[in-house]
């Protein structure tokens, strides 16, 4: 049984000018302990599909249609309750800027206790001794001083640090991060990735992670999918996706990465940007920026194709022009 | 008003400070606030009416007048006069009333508690009922009553509070002859002080006048808080805690509460002065015996005395207000608290 | 001259949004028929109740008309000393609406100029202003007016404050409320300073005043307008409030407040239109003023002073 699939996933927001579907037909589906990466420009719909997970598209957005199977159990027909139960408990959830997820008015230690009070039968010495362990497993020193400290009293990393720790905390089976890295500082990025991923992979826990940046989710993740204009444009293994990308959108990620340029020349960009919610033209919303544009792109929106293990909603798909490229780097995974 | 939400506190808080530091700037800055009002005060009583005719009457003679008038130090330079002034005042001597021929200190602190009593009453009403609507005003913008309440309250703030309490006094006393219009009622002494809500005559009379000095705060408070809950609920903190999982009722009231209640705070602090001059008028219009009512009297009569009694009481009592909001602030916000060693290591 | 401004003011956002919002359409007509209503008093008033001539004392405390002991001379009855009170709430509401104009182009002219400066300038000086504005605030316009006013009038005795009254009211409150408009122009001076076109004015050549007056002012105007509408109203507010407590027009030339105060005594003999009428008048006048604000805030949306 997977750890999740997502089914034909569809959110909408309802605004006084009407509904507008923020998120179609979007599918993927996780094992247990494996990574995914979901990737996109800003406005493609990650975050939003992340936060539908948990069921938490912020007002006046709501699910629409699919269905989300958690360990086999459809995340859209919980009640509240139910659903309470599986956020921060099975499913935990990391956010993009540390200096704002955390409570400035509420210390770290209980920021972190509050989530096994909230799930787990604990008295409040044992839920303090499991948040000091969970603190020096994600490496802060002397974590007594740290548990009693507010927010401010940290620097970034530090933060991202507690938060990460505070997903650890109730042993969830899937931890959802929404561009972990991308606030912190440079130097320290790399390490706060790789906390989490080995993390992760001690504890057999699945990792969704949410990421402009095709860079980092080829390096670290088994597979990808890749997002614009609020749906699915291609996925599957990321080493195939990295190799062979069959979507215009997708090639045009790759070859915009620093590595596929030498240095000295301009880097690569997508001509373009990504469509608002509201105006997302007919057809494939990408035609307007897609290079290998055909009339049948204008009219009518394309199905997914199957690849190898690849999907790709592309007309073109399977008779794309390749460009020659270097491979990128894959890492050692 | 949302714009105003000024920040005595804020503004030099911002840098973590310790405790200590904390109290001894406010301890200064309060000294500062006391001396321009004893010199303001020190002035009123410079020009204000003559200590000489309330002491000897018109019959004595000009050259008599000139030898007592040295003797009382009354021909010193400004600085002197001010300086011995300020002993006095310090050791509590603030003169003598012309009305009462009593010590001014003694007059204005026997109206004390009947002040203290509305004020105290007031904040309750305000506390009690501000925090519930605004907050579930935020939560739930589109339910009907809260929709209803939230339109009521800009016709509340649009109410002067004098008018609240004359409009109060003829429904409820005049016409439908409910509670009674003015005064104290039954009080009993305790521990030194005149009671009024430990008898149900006292309780009846405090109703009205406790209910006008809220009328203008409380829409006020009820704006403020539902505006800055609103968004608080949006912050990313909120959405991190409900993906932990946590009950509605602890992102509410802890995570959003906690951190809506610090501008909240700090405008609460700012309407100490709005809410003495509010007693002012709430004690004329139910001529409640206390320190507001008897200033205006002393105004009318020039009992220069009291009037700068009632300014050194009224900017001590200002000044311990501000500085209780002040802790009460600090407590709220961990920024403001005892310094820590804090590093920024990583 | 005006017909391509008013075509263009039809054409504005704001324009667009007041014709779609009842309550700020129905806000905006009362008040306009008020204002216009009390300053052609003279004309409007069956009365004068400023001449001793026109008022007999045995027209004492008359009822409405709608009441059985009303009097179809006086359609809003009269007060204690027999004034047609239709007439002095003419009288009285341009009284206050004076003052409140008044006060607020005083605190306007204050406060901006100060903001400016503090904006501007920055530095120890604008620490040091906005120190003075955080204390002044705090310590709230009714209470320093009504100590002020007080000490002055035992000061000058009731006669000559009498006469000085109304000027009195206006630099008092004018004085005292400084710190709102200084406070929300020295935030948007910042905010303008940062930007390029400061600069680009600045390498030009023009002096520190110029890009003041030209530049930054006509961007800060809007949160100006949004303040004034709701200053206003405060400043009726404490006008009123001061001379209910006998400290501001006095009965013989009564503003709203002073004729609440006037007829306050008599609510317990029955007479309760003599201090409800002007009462509930006041409350209108300052709800359309604070309508009309809220409306302007959410529309114009501008960068308030907020902490």
């Amino acid at each position: 049984m997977s750890l999740l699939e997502v089914r034909n996933l569809e959110v909408t927001f309802a605004s006084r000018g009407g509904k507008l579907i923020a998120l179609r037909d979007i599918s993927f589906s996780l094992e247990p302990g494996e990574r995914l990466g979901i990737v996109g420009e800003s406005g493609a719909g990650k975050s939003v599909a992340a936060f539908a997970i948990l069921n938490l598209v912020s007002r006046p957005g709501y699910i629409s249609g699919g269905e989300i199977l958690f360990e086999g159990q459809d995340l859209t027909q919980l009640s509240p309750q139910e659903m309470r139960s599986i956020r921060g408990n099975r499913i935990s959830m990391i956010f993009q800027d540390p200096m704002m997820t955390l409570n400035p008015v509420l210390s770290v230690g209980v920021q972190m206790t509050e989530v096994l009070h909230a799930h787990r039968e604990i008295n409040s010495e044992e839920a303090r001794s499991r948040a000091l362990q969970t603190l020096t497993r994600v490496h802060i020193s002397s974590p007594e001083k740290r548990f009693d400290q507010y927010p401010h009293e940290l620097s970034g990393g530090m933060r991202q640090r507690v938060v990460i720790a505070t997903a650890l905390l109730t042993e969830s089976s899937l931890i959802i991060a929404d561009e972990p890295t991308t606030a912190l500082d440079v130097t320290i990025q790399a390490e706060i990735m790789d906390l989490l991923l080995e993390l992760c992979e001690l504890n057999n826990v699945g990792l969704i992670l949410i990421t402009h940046d095709l860079g980092v989710i080829s390096q670290v993740t088994q597979r990808a999918v890749v997002m614009y204009a609020g749906r699915v444009v291609e996925a599957g293994p990321i080493r195939d996706i990295v190799r062979d990308a069959q979507h215009p959108y997708t090639q045009g990620l790759i070859d915009a990465l620093p590595q596929q340029t030498s240095p000295g020349k301009r880097l690569n960009q997508i001509q373009g940007v990504m469509p608002s919610l509201s105006n997302i033209p007919k057809g494939c919303p990408f035609n307007p920026r897609c290079p290998l544009v055909m009339d049948e792109c204008r009219t009518r929106v394309p199905a997914y194709t199957r690849i190898g293990s690849m999907r790709i909603a592309c007309h073109a798909a399977g008779n794309t022009q390749r460009r020659s490229r270097p491979h990128l780097e894959l890492s050692k995974a | 008003m949302k714009w105003a939400t000024s920040c005595v506190a804020r503004s030099f808080l911002k840098t973590k400070s310790s405790m200590f530091a904390f109290l001894s700037r406010r301890l200064v800055q309060a000294m500062l606030v006391m001396l321009v009002i004893s010199v303001i005060a020190f002035s009123i009583q410079d020009n204000l009416g003559d200590p000489l005719r309330e002491l000897v009457g018109q019959s004595v003679s000009e050259a008599e007048r000139q030898k007592l008038r040295n003797q009382m130090g009354l021909n010193d330079p400004f600085v002197i006069q001010y300086w011995r002034f300020l002993k006095k005042a310090v050791l509590g001597d603030l003169g003598t009333s012309y009305f009462f021929k009593r010590p001014a200190l003694d007059v204005i602190l026997d109206k004390l508690p009947a002040t203290l009593e509305l004020v105290f009453g007031s904040t309750v009403i305000i506390i009690l009922f501000s925090v519930p609507i605004g907050v579930f005003a935020a939560i739930y913008p589109k339910q009907w009553f809260l929709r209803l309440v939230m339109g009521m309250s800009i016709i509340g703030i649009s109410i002067p509070v004098f008018l609240t309490a004359i409009m109060s006094i003829y429904i409820f006393s005049v016409e439908l002859g409910w509670l009674p219009s003015y005064g104290r009622g039954e009080t009993v002494e305790l521990y030194g002080w005149t009671v009024g809500f430990l008898t149900r005559d006292g309780l009846l009379h405090l109703i009205l006048p406790c209910t006008a000095l809220s009328s203008i705060m409380l829409p006020l408070f009820i704006r403020l808080i539902r505006a800055e809950m609103m968004e608080v609920l949006e912050s990313e903190y909120v959405r991190f805690a409900w993906a932990k999982g946590l009950s509605r009722r602890r992102i509410w009231f802890l995570h959003a509460l906690k951190n809506t209640l610090l501008p909240v705070i700090t405008v609460g602090g700012l309407q100490i002065g709005t809410l003495i001059a509010f007693t002012i008028l709430t004690e004329t219009v139910f001529q409640w015996p206390g320190m507001g009512f008897l200033f205006l009297e002393a105004v009318n009569r020039v009992d220069t005395p009291l009037i700068v009694a009632y300014l050194i009481v009224v900017g001590l009592i200002f000044v311990i207000a501000n500085t209780i909001v002040d802790l009460i602030y600090g407590l709220v916000n961990p920024t403001v608290r005892l310094a820590r060693s804090y590093s920024e290591g990583d | 001259m005006i017909a391509p401004a008013w075509r263009r003011f039809e054409r504005s956002y704001l324009f667009y949004s007041f014709r779609r919002d009842q309550v700020a359409i129905i806000s905006f007509t009362i008040l306009f028929i008020f204002v216009l209503a009390s300053f052609s008093a003279p004309l409007l008033a069956p009365y004068d109740p400023y001449d001793p001539m026109q008022i007999d004392i045995m027209d004492s405390e008359i009822p409405p008309v709608w009441m059985e002991a009303g009097d179809q001379r006086f359609m809003l009855g009269t007060d204690a000393q027999g004034r047609d009170l239709f007439s002095t709430i003419l009288y009285g509401s341009r009284i206050s609406i004076t003052i409140g104009i008044f006060a607020v182009l005083l605190q306007a002219f204050l406060g901006i100029s100060i903001g400016l400066v503090s904006g501007y300038v920055g530095g120890r000086l604008d620490n040091f202003l906005m120190r003075l504005a955080d204390i002044q605030l705090s310590f709230s316009t009714l209470m320093v007016a009504i100590i002020f006013l007080a000490v002055f009038q035992a000061l000058f005795g009731t006669e000559l404050y009498e006469k000085l009254a109304i000027l009195m009211l206006i630099l008092v409150i004018g004085i005292a409320e400084w710190p709102q408009y200084a406070r929300t122009v020295r935030a948007n001076v910042l905010a303008e300073k940062k930007k390029e076109y400061v600069d680009a004015v600045r390498v030009i050549g023009l002096g520190s005043l110029r890009i003041m007056f030209k530049h930054i002012l006509p961007n800060t105007l809007s949160p100006i307008l949004v303040i004034s509408t709701v200053q206003i109203a405060n400043a009726i507010v404490s006008e009123a409030a001061l001379s209910f407590l006998g400290l501001g027009m006095p009965v013989t030339k009564p503003s709203l407040g002073s004729l609440i105060n006037s007829g306050f005594e008599f609510i317990f003999s029955g007479s309760w239109w003599i201090t409800i009428i002007p009462g509930i008048v006041l409350v209108l006048l300052v709800l359309v003023m604070n309508l009309l604000g809220d409306f302007l805030r959410d529309v114009m949306n501008p960068k308030l002073y907020k902490d």
